[in-house]
């Protein structure tokens, strides 16, 4: 089902390399795509945490337009630690960025982002 | 639904010429909320203009005004009006010229009717225990077996909407039997318990609990209840032996409901944790799950969470 979907050719190789990961990998795609619109957006395999992940900049009208940011999907089923933080893990695959965006996919569809960063950083306004 | 509708009119929306009065719900959403901020700023400016008053007023003639903080010289939620499209284009027609203004949306109406029509891109997607409530209870649904896409009976649909949580790690090792503390059947009662009541039930995942409770839908008020489902074991022997990791099945620390309860109060929502116990394996027979009749034996009870400060709670 998820194979006739227009959006799936960009997500194939990732999709079908990990296929624990495609739901979620699937939904947070169309969500920064299509009712986001982010622009750039791109599918990254991420090979060491045998997942896939995204990376894309905010619409033009954004406040950091132009900032290159990273989201990883994951479904809420799962048990997340914080060694992703660790050298081997996510922040290392996606070479150490500021902070990553988590896109958590329940069972219904509905998405909900958390931004992790490195350190402490206080919100912003 | 919402979502789906929310983008077939967007791309409807895009289609149609500028002449036309309709909109989305998200632009009628912005356009209220641009209005508010109008509002406020022309009021700030009324108040401001009052107080400016009142100083001249002092300087002048010596006597002293108390600045009115609303009055028929400030605008209120009751009496400012937005300005509309129509006065704003009768004012551009006054000053410009309304020729080009009345041609501009003549080749904008052209120009996109030769736009190709755009492909919904949007799903609607269904819980299991959403699926198999419409399925059992109101038969409008089918559901195919994704690999032969035949449709699938009800009792093929209830016993493998169950086995979908006992799916074994290896593919190879054989399902394990059908348990009374299956999540499926603990969200399906909640689920079911609430619905059938009136309420509109949705996914509570963005205020950190199971289900949010509306009286129509999220698109016409926000939910006034959130609920945390807390399954309780009739016979504790079940939870030792229990394959199943059921979540809040043990105490949670306070630390945790004080959070859910904070995070909830700030948006104006009740918590609500929904008991639902699980009856004893020794009670009933092995063919109990192999039906809802099991549901007979399941019960479901509220508890309301409220933080009481007895300084400020005194009535």
């Amino acid at each position: 089902m998820l194979e006739i979907h227009p959006s799936y050719p960009a997500l194939a190789s990732v999709a079908e390399k990990y296929p624990t990961h495609r739901g979620s990998l699937f939904q947070t795609y169309n969500d920064i795509l299509l009712a986001q619109q982010w622009r750039d957006v791109q599918v990254i395999d991420l090979g060491k945490c045998k997942r896939g992940a995204l990376q894309g900049r905010r619409p033009r009208t954004a406040a950091d337009a132009d900032l290159l940011l990273h989201i990883v999907p994951c479904s809420l089923a799962e048990s997340i630690s914080l060694a992703w933080y660790d050298a081997e893990y996510v922040f290392a695959a996606l070479v150490n960025p500021p902070s990553i965006y988590l896109a958590v996919v329940s069972d219904d569809s509905s998405i909900v982002y958390y931004k992790l960063s490195s350190g402490i950083v206080k919100p912003s306004i | 639904m919402e979502k789906r509708l929310f983008w077939e009119r967007e791309s409807v929306q895009k289609q149609v010429d500028s002449g036309a009065k309709k909109m989305t719900s998200e632009e009628i959403r912005e356009k209220r909320r641009a209005d508010r901020k109008q509002f406020k700023l022309d009021r700030a400016a009324a108040i401001a203009k009052v107080a400016a008053e009142a100083e001249t007023i002092f300087e002048t003639e010596g006597r002293v005004v108390v600045p009115a903080l609303f009055g028929p010289e400030i605008p209120s939620g009751a009496t400012w009006k937005p300005k509309t499209a129509e006065s704003e284009l009768a004012l551009e027609q006054e000053s410009g010229s309304p020729e080009n203004a009345k041609s501009k949306g003549e080749d904008e109406g052209e120009g996109e009717e030769e736009e190709e029509p755009l492909e919904d891109m949007e799903h609607l997607q269904l819980t299991l225990p959403e699926a198999f409530f419409l399925a059992w209870n109101f038969d409008c649904l089918t559901i195919l077996d994704p690999e032969t896409d035949e449709p699938l009976s009800l009792p093929e649909i209830w016993i493998t909407f169950q086995q979908i949580y006992l799916a074994p790690p290896i593919p190879t090792l054989p399902t394990p039997e059908l348990q009374l503390d299956n999540p499926f059947l603990i969200h399906y009662a909640v689920y079911h318990h609430y619905r059938s009541l009136g309420w509109v039930v949705k996914n509570g995942l963005k205020f950190c609990v199971d289900y949010l409770l509306y009286k129509r839908g999220p698109v016409f008020t926000h939910a006034e209840f959130a609920i945390v489902v807390c399954p309780v074991y009739e016979d504790p022997q079940d939870q030792e032996v229990s394959i199943t990791n059921l979540q809040n099945a043990s105490p949670f620390t306070w630390s945790w409901l004080s959070t859910i309860n904070r995070a909830n109060s700030q948006v104006m929502k009740t918590l609500i944790l929904t008991y639902v116990t699980i009856p004893a394996r020794s009670r009933l027979s092995r063919e109990m799950l192999n039906t809802p009749a099991c549901f007979a034996h399941y019960s479901v009870r509220e508890v309301i969470v409220r933080r009481f400060i007895p300084a400020r709670m005194r009535d």
